[in-house]
Protein backbone atom coordinates (compact mmCIF):
# COMPACT_ATOMS: atom_id res chain seq x y z
CA UNK A 1 0.00 0.00 0.00
CA UNK A 2 0.93 3.34 -1.26
CA UNK A 3 2.08 5.88 1.96
CA UNK A 4 -0.58 8.38 1.05
CA UNK A 5 -3.11 5.56 0.69
CA UNK A 6 -2.26 4.79 3.94
CA UNK A 7 -2.66 8.52 5.07
CA UNK A 8 -6.14 9.39 3.54
CA UNK A 9 -7.40 5.96 5.17
CA UNK A 10 -6.14 6.77 8.47
CA UNK A 11 -7.87 9.98 8.36
CA UNK A 12 -10.81 8.73 6.94
CA UNK A 13 -10.97 5.89 10.01
CA UNK A 14 -10.26 8.63 12.37
CA UNK A 15 -13.28 11.09 11.58
CA UNK A 16 -12.67 14.58 11.55
CA UNK A 17 -11.81 16.84 14.48
CA UNK A 18 -14.90 18.74 15.41
CA UNK A 19 -15.07 20.74 18.30
CA UNK A 20 -17.47 20.52 21.02
CA UNK A 21 -20.34 23.44 20.38
CA UNK A 22 -20.74 22.78 24.63
CA UNK A 23 -17.33 24.77 25.20
CA UNK A 24 -19.23 27.92 23.63
CA UNK A 25 -19.94 30.40 26.39
CA UNK A 26 -18.90 32.35 29.72
CA UNK A 27 -17.11 29.98 32.58
CA UNK A 28 -16.38 30.84 36.06
CA UNK A 29 -12.44 30.26 35.76
CA UNK A 30 -10.54 29.07 38.99
CA UNK A 31 -7.09 27.81 39.40
CA UNK A 32 -5.59 26.51 41.91
CA UNK A 33 -1.58 26.47 42.85
CA UNK A 34 0.02 25.63 46.16
CA UNK A 35 -1.55 28.89 47.64
CA UNK A 36 -4.40 31.06 47.20
CA UNK A 37 -6.71 30.34 44.59
CA UNK A 38 -7.44 32.81 41.89
CA UNK A 39 -10.53 33.16 39.75
CA UNK A 40 -11.40 34.88 36.93
CA UNK A 41 -14.20 35.09 33.57
CA UNK A 42 -13.26 32.43 30.70
CA UNK A 43 -15.43 33.46 27.61
CA UNK A 44 -15.25 31.12 24.98
CA UNK A 45 -16.30 31.76 21.44
CA UNK A 46 -16.77 30.85 17.95
CA UNK A 47 -14.77 32.61 15.44
CA UNK A 48 -15.72 31.28 11.97
CA UNK A 49 -13.60 27.83 11.68
CA UNK A 50 -12.02 28.54 14.88
CA UNK A 51 -12.18 29.61 18.11
CA UNK A 52 -11.10 32.38 20.50
CA UNK A 53 -11.04 32.52 24.27
CA UNK A 54 -10.51 35.97 26.38
CA UNK A 55 -10.06 36.12 29.96
CA UNK A 56 -10.87 38.96 32.51
CA UNK A 57 -11.30 40.61 29.14
CA UNK A 58 -7.92 39.97 28.16
CA UNK A 59 -6.88 37.68 24.92
CA UNK A 60 -6.21 33.70 25.56
CA UNK A 61 -4.80 31.88 22.81
CA UNK A 62 -7.02 28.41 22.70
CA UNK A 63 -7.54 25.11 20.98
CA UNK A 64 -10.30 22.59 20.94
CA UNK A 65 -10.33 19.14 20.45
CA UNK A 66 -13.49 17.39 20.92
CA UNK A 67 -14.39 17.32 24.37
CA UNK A 68 -10.65 18.59 24.92
CA UNK A 69 -9.75 21.88 25.47
CA UNK A 70 -6.34 24.28 26.21
CA UNK A 71 -5.75 27.93 27.32
CA UNK A 72 -2.69 29.77 27.28
CA UNK A 73 -3.01 32.86 29.91
CA UNK A 74 -0.73 35.23 30.34
CA UNK A 75 -0.28 36.80 33.73
CA UNK A 76 2.81 38.57 35.63
CA UNK A 77 3.65 37.87 39.28
CA UNK A 78 4.35 41.09 41.82
CA UNK A 79 7.55 42.35 40.27
CA UNK A 80 5.97 42.59 36.99
CA UNK A 81 7.41 39.28 35.78
CA UNK A 82 5.24 37.36 32.68
CA UNK A 83 4.52 34.10 32.79
CA UNK A 84 1.95 31.93 30.90
CA UNK A 85 -0.08 29.69 32.32
CA UNK A 86 -0.81 26.66 30.28
CA UNK A 87 -4.23 24.83 30.89
CA UNK A 88 -4.65 21.36 29.53
CA UNK A 89 -8.37 19.81 29.94
CA UNK A 90 -11.64 18.31 28.91
CA UNK A 91 -15.60 18.80 29.13
CA UNK A 92 -16.99 16.54 31.77
CA UNK A 93 -20.86 16.42 33.24
CA UNK A 94 -20.89 20.34 31.73
CA UNK A 95 -17.52 21.43 33.95
CA UNK A 96 -14.11 21.90 32.52
CA UNK A 97 -11.35 20.81 34.64
CA UNK A 98 -7.61 19.95 34.00
CA UNK A 99 -4.02 20.64 34.82
CA UNK A 100 -2.16 23.47 34.44
CA UNK A 101 1.93 24.20 33.78
CA UNK A 102 4.01 27.51 34.32
CA UNK A 103 6.41 28.49 31.33
CA UNK A 104 8.17 32.17 32.34
CA UNK A 105 12.00 33.33 30.76
CA UNK A 106 11.81 34.28 34.80
CA UNK A 107 12.34 32.45 38.00
CA UNK A 108 8.25 32.70 38.81
CA UNK A 109 7.02 31.24 42.16
CA UNK A 110 3.74 30.22 41.12
CA UNK A 111 3.14 26.77 41.03
CA UNK A 112 1.52 24.25 38.88
CA UNK A 113 -1.70 22.91 39.77
CA UNK A 114 -4.78 22.12 39.10
CA UNK A 115 -7.88 24.32 37.51
CA UNK A 116 -11.62 23.92 36.90
CA UNK A 117 -14.43 25.92 35.38
CA UNK A 118 -18.09 26.12 35.40
CA UNK A 119 -20.66 27.87 34.09
CA UNK A 120 -21.29 31.51 34.81
CA UNK A 121 -24.30 32.83 34.28
CA UNK A 122 -24.54 36.59 35.93
CA UNK A 123 -27.60 36.95 38.35
CA UNK A 124 -29.96 39.24 38.09
CA UNK A 125 -28.80 42.25 39.85
CA UNK A 126 -31.13 42.67 43.19
CA UNK A 127 -32.32 46.30 43.52
CA UNK A 128 -33.37 46.51 47.34
CA UNK A 129 -30.83 48.02 49.25
CA UNK A 130 -29.05 46.19 52.20
CA UNK A 131 -26.36 47.99 53.57
CA UNK A 132 -23.51 46.64 55.15
CA UNK A 133 -20.93 47.67 58.06
CA UNK A 134 -17.81 48.09 55.87
CA UNK A 135 -16.66 50.49 58.30
CA UNK A 136 -12.98 49.89 59.46
CA UNK A 137 -9.11 48.92 57.96
CA UNK A 138 -8.73 46.66 55.31
CA UNK A 139 -5.12 44.94 54.47
CA UNK A 140 -4.31 42.97 51.25
CA UNK A 141 -5.23 39.15 50.92
CA UNK A 142 -3.52 36.39 48.81
CA UNK A 143 -4.56 35.27 45.88
CA UNK A 144 -8.09 36.12 43.90
CA UNK A 145 -6.67 38.23 41.15
CA UNK A 146 -5.75 36.99 37.67
CA UNK A 147 -3.28 39.77 37.37
CA UNK A 148 -3.93 39.13 33.09
CA UNK A 149 -0.91 40.53 31.48
CA UNK A 150 -2.42 41.64 27.95
CA UNK A 151 -5.80 42.69 27.13
CA UNK A 152 -8.16 43.51 23.98
CA UNK A 153 -6.33 47.03 23.34
CA UNK A 154 -8.53 48.96 20.30
CA UNK A 155 -5.80 49.93 17.15
CA UNK A 156 -4.82 53.24 18.70
CA UNK A 157 -4.61 51.79 22.22
CA UNK A 158 -2.08 49.56 21.04
CA UNK A 159 -0.22 52.44 19.07
CA UNK A 160 0.03 54.62 22.14
CA UNK A 161 1.46 51.36 24.22
CA UNK A 162 3.64 50.27 21.96
CA UNK A 163 5.69 53.68 23.09
CA UNK A 164 5.10 53.19 26.38
CA UNK A 165 8.27 53.05 28.50
CA UNK A 166 7.83 51.10 31.85
CA UNK A 167 10.20 53.32 34.20
CA UNK A 168 10.69 56.71 32.67
CA UNK A 169 6.65 56.97 32.12
CA UNK A 170 5.08 54.83 35.63
CA UNK A 171 3.55 58.11 37.10
CA UNK A 172 4.58 56.28 40.92
CA UNK A 173 8.11 56.37 40.59
CA UNK A 174 7.73 60.23 40.36
CA UNK A 175 5.57 60.33 43.18
CA UNK A 176 2.48 61.06 41.25
CA UNK A 177 -0.57 59.19 42.31
CA UNK A 178 -1.49 56.95 39.36
CA UNK A 179 -5.52 57.41 40.05
CA UNK A 180 -7.91 55.11 41.09
CA UNK A 181 -8.18 52.92 38.54
CA UNK A 182 -4.81 51.20 39.39
CA UNK A 183 -4.57 52.05 42.78
CA UNK A 184 -7.51 50.12 43.58
CA UNK A 185 -5.96 46.88 42.13
CA UNK A 186 -2.94 46.95 44.03
CA UNK A 187 -1.70 44.99 46.69
CA UNK A 188 0.46 45.82 49.83
CA UNK A 189 -1.30 48.24 51.36
CA UNK A 190 -4.26 49.12 53.65
CA UNK A 191 -7.23 51.06 52.95
CA UNK A 192 -9.66 52.22 55.33
CA UNK A 193 -13.54 52.89 55.29
CA UNK A 194 -15.04 55.94 57.08
CA UNK A 195 -18.72 55.90 57.13
CA UNK A 196 -20.94 59.11 57.52
CA UNK A 197 -24.61 59.73 56.53
CA UNK A 198 -25.21 59.59 52.40
CA UNK A 199 -21.35 59.10 52.19
CA UNK A 200 -18.40 56.31 52.31
CA UNK A 201 -14.73 58.02 52.50
CA UNK A 202 -12.31 55.74 51.58
CA UNK A 203 -8.68 56.51 53.00
CA UNK A 204 -6.16 54.93 50.85
CA UNK A 205 -2.58 54.38 52.09
CA UNK A 206 -0.31 54.64 49.18
CA UNK A 207 -0.18 58.38 47.96
CA UNK A 208 -2.55 59.37 50.93
CA UNK A 209 -5.44 59.46 48.43
CA UNK A 210 -8.74 60.25 49.89
CA UNK A 211 -12.06 59.27 47.76
CA UNK A 212 -15.28 60.12 48.55
CA UNK A 213 -18.25 58.19 47.53
CA UNK A 214 -21.80 59.89 47.22
CA UNK A 215 -24.54 57.58 47.84
CA UNK A 216 -27.71 59.82 47.67
CA UNK A 217 -27.66 59.65 44.03
CA UNK A 218 -26.17 63.26 43.62
CA UNK A 219 -24.52 64.17 40.33
CA UNK A 220 -20.87 65.31 39.95
CA UNK A 221 -21.05 69.65 40.35
CA UNK A 222 -21.15 71.47 36.71
CA UNK A 223 -17.36 71.71 35.92
CA UNK A 224 -16.59 68.82 38.30
CA UNK A 225 -12.70 68.48 37.44
CA UNK A 226 -11.13 66.06 36.00
CA UNK A 227 -8.47 64.12 37.85
CA UNK A 228 -6.76 60.40 38.95
CA UNK A 229 -9.06 59.61 41.67
CA UNK A 230 -12.70 60.50 39.36
CA UNK A 231 -16.07 61.55 40.73
CA UNK A 232 -17.63 58.47 42.55
CA UNK A 233 -21.05 57.38 42.92
CA UNK A 234 -22.54 54.91 45.07
CA UNK A 235 -25.48 52.59 45.83
CA UNK A 236 -26.42 49.16 47.39
CA UNK A 237 -27.72 46.29 45.93
CA UNK A 238 -29.17 44.06 48.83
CA UNK A 239 -25.98 43.51 50.26
CA UNK A 240 -23.21 44.67 47.65
CA UNK A 241 -21.97 48.18 47.23
CA UNK A 242 -21.86 49.04 43.56
CA UNK A 243 -19.35 51.95 42.92
CA UNK A 244 -19.10 53.36 39.73
CA UNK A 245 -16.49 56.85 39.02
CA UNK A 246 -15.98 58.89 35.91
CA UNK A 247 -14.86 62.17 35.91
CA UNK A 248 -11.22 60.67 34.87
CA UNK A 249 -8.59 62.12 33.24
CA UNK A 250 -6.08 60.27 30.51
CA UNK A 251 -4.08 57.78 32.44
CA UNK A 252 -2.47 54.63 32.72
CA UNK A 253 -4.08 51.18 33.86
CA UNK A 254 -1.56 49.68 35.59
CA UNK A 255 2.24 49.46 35.79
CA UNK A 256 2.15 47.85 32.79
CA UNK A 257 0.80 51.52 30.78
CA UNK A 258 -2.16 50.60 29.30
CA UNK A 259 -3.83 54.07 28.92
CA UNK A 260 -7.09 54.94 30.69
CA UNK A 261 -9.16 57.75 28.44
CA UNK A 262 -10.87 60.60 30.10
CA UNK A 263 -14.44 59.27 29.04
CA UNK A 264 -13.66 55.83 30.72
CA UNK A 265 -16.19 54.46 33.89
CA UNK A 266 -14.75 52.03 36.35
CA UNK A 267 -17.22 49.88 38.32
CA UNK A 268 -16.35 48.25 41.77
CA UNK A 269 -18.56 45.70 42.99
CA UNK A 270 -17.90 45.06 46.72
CA UNK A 271 -19.07 42.19 48.56
CA UNK A 272 -18.81 41.56 52.18
CA UNK A 273 -18.36 37.68 53.58
CA UNK A 274 -20.85 36.59 55.90
CA UNK A 275 -18.99 36.55 59.44
CA UNK A 276 -18.08 40.33 57.82
CA UNK A 277 -14.18 40.00 57.93
CA UNK A 278 -13.27 40.00 54.66
CA UNK A 279 -14.00 42.09 51.33
CA UNK A 280 -14.41 41.04 47.61
CA UNK A 281 -14.17 43.17 45.20
CA UNK A 282 -14.60 42.99 40.85
CA UNK A 283 -13.42 45.69 39.41
CA UNK A 284 -13.92 46.39 35.62
CA UNK A 285 -13.36 49.16 33.57
CA UNK A 286 -15.75 50.20 30.51
CA UNK A 287 -13.29 52.65 28.41
CA UNK A 288 -14.25 51.33 24.23
CA UNK A 289 -12.00 53.96 23.33
CA UNK A 290 -9.08 52.03 24.18
CA UNK A 291 -10.80 48.39 25.10
CA UNK A 292 -12.42 46.08 23.21
CA UNK A 293 -13.44 44.31 26.23
CA UNK A 294 -13.45 46.10 29.28
CA UNK A 295 -10.82 44.61 31.59
CA UNK A 296 -11.49 42.92 34.82
CA UNK A 297 -9.73 42.97 38.10
CA UNK A 298 -10.76 41.27 42.02
CA UNK A 299 -8.88 42.14 44.77
CA UNK A 300 -9.84 40.88 48.37
CA UNK A 301 -9.05 42.38 51.81
CA UNK A 302 -9.58 41.51 55.51
CA UNK A 303 -10.06 43.62 58.65
CA UNK A 304 -7.18 44.76 60.58
CA UNK A 305 -7.94 46.14 63.57
CA UNK A 306 -4.39 46.26 64.66
CA UNK A 307 -3.02 48.65 62.64
CA UNK A 308 -3.82 52.42 61.47
CA UNK A 309 -3.61 54.05 57.52
CA UNK A 310 -0.01 55.53 58.08
CA UNK A 311 1.76 58.72 56.13
CA UNK A 312 2.70 58.04 52.81
CA UNK A 313 5.57 60.90 52.07
CA UNK A 314 6.98 60.41 48.70
CA UNK A 315 10.21 62.09 47.46
CA UNK A 316 10.95 62.33 43.78
CA UNK A 317 14.45 63.43 44.59
CA UNK A 318 15.59 59.61 44.24
CA UNK A 319 14.04 59.24 40.46
CA UNK A 320 15.59 62.42 38.84
CA UNK A 321 18.94 61.61 40.55
CA UNK A 322 19.26 58.33 38.87
CA UNK A 323 18.31 59.58 35.41
CA UNK A 324 20.66 62.31 36.29
CA UNK A 325 23.84 59.83 37.45
CA UNK A 326 22.94 57.91 34.06
CA UNK A 327 22.26 60.74 31.84
CA UNK A 328 19.09 60.03 31.04
CA UNK A 329 17.43 63.21 31.62
CA UNK A 330 17.36 64.38 28.22
CA UNK A 331 15.47 61.45 27.15
CA UNK A 332 12.90 61.46 30.17
CA UNK A 333 11.94 65.14 29.10
CA UNK A 334 11.85 64.49 25.75
CA UNK A 335 9.07 62.18 26.28
CA UNK A 336 6.72 64.57 28.37
CA UNK A 337 4.90 65.19 25.59
CA UNK A 338 3.45 61.63 25.37
CA UNK A 339 2.98 61.08 29.04
CA UNK A 340 -0.23 61.52 31.02
CA UNK B 1 16.93 40.83 72.09
CA UNK B 2 17.08 38.23 70.80
CA UNK B 3 13.33 37.94 70.22
CA UNK B 4 13.58 41.80 68.86
CA UNK B 5 16.44 40.42 66.52
CA UNK B 6 13.65 37.54 65.36
CA UNK B 7 10.40 39.42 64.96
CA UNK B 8 12.95 41.88 62.44
CA UNK B 9 13.82 38.71 60.50
CA UNK B 10 10.62 37.63 60.36
CA UNK B 11 8.63 41.06 59.36
CA UNK B 12 11.15 41.15 56.34
CA UNK B 13 9.91 37.73 54.96
CA UNK B 14 6.82 39.43 54.65
CA UNK B 15 8.24 42.36 52.71
CA UNK B 16 9.93 40.98 50.00
CA UNK B 17 6.59 40.47 48.16
CA UNK B 18 5.10 43.51 48.96
CA UNK B 19 8.04 45.50 47.44
CA UNK B 20 7.00 45.86 44.10
CA UNK B 21 3.14 45.85 44.47
CA UNK B 22 2.86 49.36 42.84
CA UNK B 23 6.53 48.91 40.76
CA UNK B 24 7.36 47.12 38.26
CA UNK B 25 10.99 45.42 39.22
CA UNK B 26 10.85 43.83 36.00
CA UNK B 27 11.46 47.23 34.40
CA UNK B 28 14.38 47.59 36.29
CA UNK B 29 16.26 44.49 37.69
CA UNK B 30 17.42 41.30 36.30
CA UNK B 31 15.32 38.70 37.92
CA UNK B 32 17.90 35.79 37.34
CA UNK B 33 21.40 37.43 38.62
CA UNK B 34 22.22 38.20 42.20
CA UNK B 35 25.10 39.14 43.73
CA UNK B 36 26.73 40.11 47.24
CA UNK B 37 28.44 43.03 47.71
CA UNK B 38 29.57 44.95 51.42
CA UNK B 39 30.22 48.17 52.06
CA UNK B 40 29.39 51.36 53.75
CA UNK B 41 26.59 53.57 54.46
CA UNK B 42 27.02 57.10 52.86
CA UNK B 43 23.34 58.04 52.85
CA UNK B 44 19.64 57.04 54.15
CA UNK B 45 17.35 57.50 51.85
CA UNK B 46 13.84 56.12 54.07
CA UNK B 47 11.08 57.61 52.09
CA UNK B 48 8.77 56.64 49.41
CA UNK B 49 8.54 55.14 46.65
CA UNK B 50 11.48 52.92 47.87
CA UNK B 51 14.15 52.46 50.80
CA UNK B 52 16.99 53.29 49.12
CA UNK B 53 20.42 52.95 51.44
CA UNK B 54 23.54 54.42 49.11
CA UNK B 55 26.50 52.21 49.81
CA UNK B 56 30.19 52.72 49.31
CA UNK B 57 32.31 49.34 48.29
CA UNK B 58 35.45 48.19 46.83
CA UNK B 59 34.80 46.29 43.87
CA UNK B 60 37.20 43.47 42.73
CA UNK B 61 39.95 45.28 41.39
CA UNK B 62 40.25 47.58 43.86
CA UNK B 63 38.72 50.53 43.20
CA UNK B 64 35.57 52.37 45.07
CA UNK B 65 32.23 51.94 43.37
CA UNK B 66 28.98 53.67 44.82
CA UNK B 67 25.82 51.89 44.78
CA UNK B 68 22.44 52.33 45.21
CA UNK B 69 20.35 49.29 46.73
CA UNK B 70 16.87 49.46 47.08
CA UNK B 71 13.87 47.57 49.06
CA UNK B 72 10.62 47.99 49.83
CA UNK B 73 8.16 50.95 50.94
CA UNK B 74 8.91 52.74 54.26
CA UNK B 75 5.03 51.98 55.92
CA UNK B 76 5.47 48.29 55.25
CA UNK B 77 8.56 48.33 56.82
CA UNK B 78 8.03 50.26 59.86
CA UNK B 79 4.65 48.55 60.43
CA UNK B 80 7.06 45.50 60.88
CA UNK B 81 10.13 46.83 63.06
CA UNK B 82 12.38 48.17 59.86
CA UNK B 83 12.97 51.99 60.71
CA UNK B 84 15.07 54.74 59.93
CA UNK B 85 17.64 53.64 62.62
CA UNK B 86 17.81 50.39 61.80
CA UNK B 87 20.39 51.15 59.12
CA UNK B 88 22.40 54.41 59.36
CA UNK B 89 25.14 56.31 57.72
CA UNK B 90 28.55 55.14 58.78
CA UNK B 91 27.45 51.44 59.09
CA UNK B 92 28.96 48.42 56.98
CA UNK B 93 26.15 46.29 55.76
CA UNK B 94 26.25 43.27 53.54
CA UNK B 95 23.40 42.87 50.37
CA UNK B 96 22.95 40.08 48.59
CA UNK B 97 20.02 41.09 45.67
CA UNK B 98 19.08 41.64 41.95
CA UNK B 99 21.21 43.45 39.79
CA UNK B 100 19.80 46.31 37.68
CA UNK B 101 19.98 46.00 34.21
CA UNK B 102 22.00 47.21 31.54
CA UNK B 103 25.09 47.12 34.60
CA UNK B 104 24.05 49.85 36.62
CA UNK B 105 25.05 49.86 40.08
CA UNK B 106 21.69 49.39 41.64
CA UNK B 107 20.79 46.10 43.14
CA UNK B 108 17.11 45.32 44.47
CA UNK B 109 17.77 43.58 47.86
CA UNK B 110 16.82 40.13 48.82
CA UNK B 111 18.56 40.02 52.16
CA UNK B 112 20.99 42.43 54.25
CA UNK B 113 23.09 41.48 57.13
CA UNK B 114 23.84 43.80 59.38
CA UNK B 115 27.55 43.97 61.08
CA UNK B 116 26.43 41.73 64.01
CA UNK B 117 25.22 39.23 61.70
CA UNK B 118 21.25 40.11 61.92
CA UNK B 119 20.21 39.45 58.38
CA UNK B 120 16.86 41.62 57.31
CA UNK B 121 15.09 40.37 54.50
CA UNK B 122 14.11 37.04 52.31
CA UNK B 123 13.68 35.53 49.21
CA UNK B 124 10.30 36.51 47.43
Amino acid sequence: MRINTAIILLAFCAGPVVANPAMEGDWMLEIVPTGAPIIGLLEVEPNGDNWEAFVEGGPAPVHIDGDSITVDIDSRDIRGFVFVLKLDGHLEGGKLSGSYTVESEAEVSFSPGTWSATRYTPEARPTKPAPVDLSGIWKPAAGVDMRKYSMDLTPAAKSWHDGYLMHYDQPNVRCISPGIVAMVAWGGYPFEVLESENRLTFLYEVDSEVRRIFLDDSEAPEFYPGSGMGYSTGRWEDSQLVVETTHLVPNVRDFRGEPVSENARLEEVYSLSEDGQRLNAVITLHDPENYERPPIRRRAWTRDPDTEIYPYECDPDSFYRQMYNENRLDMYFERSKRRF
Amino acid sequence: MRFIRLTVVVMALAAGAAAYAHHSFAAEFLEDQTRTIEGTVTEVWFKNPHVRYYIDITNDDGEPESWDVRGSSPTILVRRGWTPKTIQEGDRITVHGHLGRDGRKLMSWIYVELEDGTRLGSEY
